[in-house]
């Protein structure tokens, strides 16, 4: 695609508010495409091309300029040999495990401040709690900072005041 | 597995299964299927010959199919609980036949009276002017009051009591959290850190109720009907139980649910609700247990999406409501924390 991701999504949303829903009179269908409009403006804001078919393309373009550049790299006019570095890429999935792992983790710290706030000190339970804490809240905060207005009234009713 | 069939062969089933309950031949049209919620579908049953040749009636049939948010489903609670209410001064449809035996009509049903009136919306957008003050005012003034008759009924001798399994004042908080504990168990994708801390305070928090009733659970604007200004039906009985009282008011009360308006469910100013609610119910309004169950009820709320985003994933479902229902979730775990942090 040449285009880039948000200015498509962009570009969908307009599609479906402009030549969709103007020719939509059912409510409920009308509330659908208002779901997909809603979950088009936070893929806008979360998702981006798939690293892994970007991979792959950048491995096949190194495959051909190693490989031409093995056959004619010593002619003097030949651009120059060597070719980008593959990009070190965090696949998305395993991001999101190292995620819901921390998230494991924290919440098997809380489990343990609890049980064992007895037999521990308050001060190092209660500063052990509120770092903990703290994450949990960054957790949310950066998820709401990263999530359009819901359009729920929308999708209800089929219909933009 | 979907086990429904499509709307010309449940017409059919219907019919049959109707003959045979009342003794003689019906004839039921073509069925309308609501476009409303995300777990019972209904469906508006045109039927002839149920009490002679030209009687025409409507019914409403309700079908909790296996692929739905809160699947798998049981008639037996909203029908033990619309039973019960018959005759008191909740106004609610009378249920005619209901049955679990997904082989009948292909999914747990019931049917019920369809009754007239229709449903003032939960959510509205910024933009929507609110509703004129006399007639939300008229509306907020029966809401309540139905509220408090449903907390008043007496359930032990109704046939609600069989859903009580050892329910008492003391224990009906912990009871109900420790349900909705199994359902987040049961419905999220991945570790909420917050919702398992929530969890924790709401066990280690838990109020005495002020006595055992019939919770709505779902007790807000979307869920009742009404006509010229009279509220004709309160309606989706499918989350009731027995429970505190202040559960339902905690629901109600929540920010969802008041479209921007400051209202209680876009009726009622705070203080009036609580005030006119604890006259009509004969107990004064525990803000302590109000605030509890405004947090339980954000949990709730947020296990609720938590249950639509694994029904779209699963592909049980592909209402394009349900993965935007899914992203609320952290909306609610924050509301929920800030709930409890705002305790005195």
């Amino acid at each position: 695609m040449n285009n880039s991701f948000p200015r498509l999504i962009d570009g969908m949303c307009a599609t479906l508010r402009s030549e969709v829903l103007t020719r939509l009179d059912d409510e409920f269908a009308r509330g659908q495409v208002f779901g997909v409009i809603n979950l088009l403006n936070t893929f806008k804001l979360r998702a981006d091309w798939s690293a892994g078919f970007l991979i792959e393309q950048i491995a096949s373009q190194r495959v051909a300029l190693d490989g031409v550049a093995a056959l004619l790299g010593d002619v003097p006019s030949a651009p120059a040999a060597g070719t980008p570095a593959a990009p070190a890429a965090t696949p998305v999935a395993e991001l999101l495990a190292l995620r819901d792992d921390g998230n494991r983790r924290i919440g098997l710290w809380l489990d343990w401040l609890d049980r064992q706030r007895a037999s521990l000190a308050p001060d190092a339970v209660a500063n052990g709690e509120a770092l903990l804490r703290q994450a949990m809240r960054d957790e949310l905060r950066i998820e709401l900072k990263n999530a359009p207005r819901p359009l729920f009234a929308e999708m209800s009713s089929g219909s933009e005041s | 597995m979907n086990t429904l069939v499509d709307d010309a062969a449940l017409a059919q089933r219907i019919a049959r299964y109707l003959s045979q309950q009342v003794g003689h031949p019906v004839e039921v049209a073509a069925v309308t299927r609501f476009a409303v919620g995300f777990s019972w579908l209904t469906y508006a049953v045109p039927v002839t010959g149920l009490r002679g040749p030209d009687d025409v009636q409507r019914l409403i049939l309700r079908l909790g199919p296996d692929y739905g948010l809160f699947a798998p489903y049981e008639a037996a609670p909203q029908v033990l609980a619309m039973q019960s209410l018959a005759g008191t001064a909740v106004p609610l449809p009378r249920v005619f036949w209901h049955g679990e035996d997904p082989s009948i009509l292909g999914a747990p049903f019931m049917f019920c009276e369809l009754v007239e009136g229709s449903a003032v919306v939960p959510w509205v957008s910024a933009n929507e002017p609110s509703l004129a003050d006399d007639y939300r005012r008229q509306l907020g003034g029966q809401f309540i009051d139905a509220l408090a008759a449903l907390h008043g009924v007496d359930w032990r001798q109704r046939p609600i009591a069989a859903l009580s399994h050892g329910i008492t004042v003391d224990n009906a908080a912990l009871l109900n959290v420790e349900h909705w504990e199994r359902q987040i168990a049961r419905w999220a994708m991945r570790p909420y850190p917050m919702a398992e801390w929530g969890l924790r305070w709401l066990k280690a928090h838990t109020p005495v109720a002020p006595r055992v009733a019939i919770v709505h659970g779902d007790y807000r604007t979307g869920n009742f009907l009404e006509q010229g200004g009279r509220i004709t039906a309160i309606l989706d009985w499918e989350l009731v139980h027995l429970g505190d009282p202040h559960e339902d008011l905690g629901w109600a009360s929540l920010p969802m649910y008041m479209g921007g308006s400051g209202l209680i469910c876009r009726l009622a100013e705070p203080d009036w609700f609580y005030r006119r609610y604890g006259e009509r119910a004969g107990f004064e309004v525990d803000m302590a247990s109000l605030r509890y169950y405004q947090a339980l009820s954000l949990l709730k709320l947020a296990a609720t999406h938590m249950a639509a985003a694994r029904c779209f994933e699963e592909g049980r479902f592909n209402d394009m409501r349900m993965p935007a229902m899914g992203s609320q979730v952290a909306t609610c775990l924050r509301q929920m924390e800030k709930v409890i942090e705002s305790r005195p």
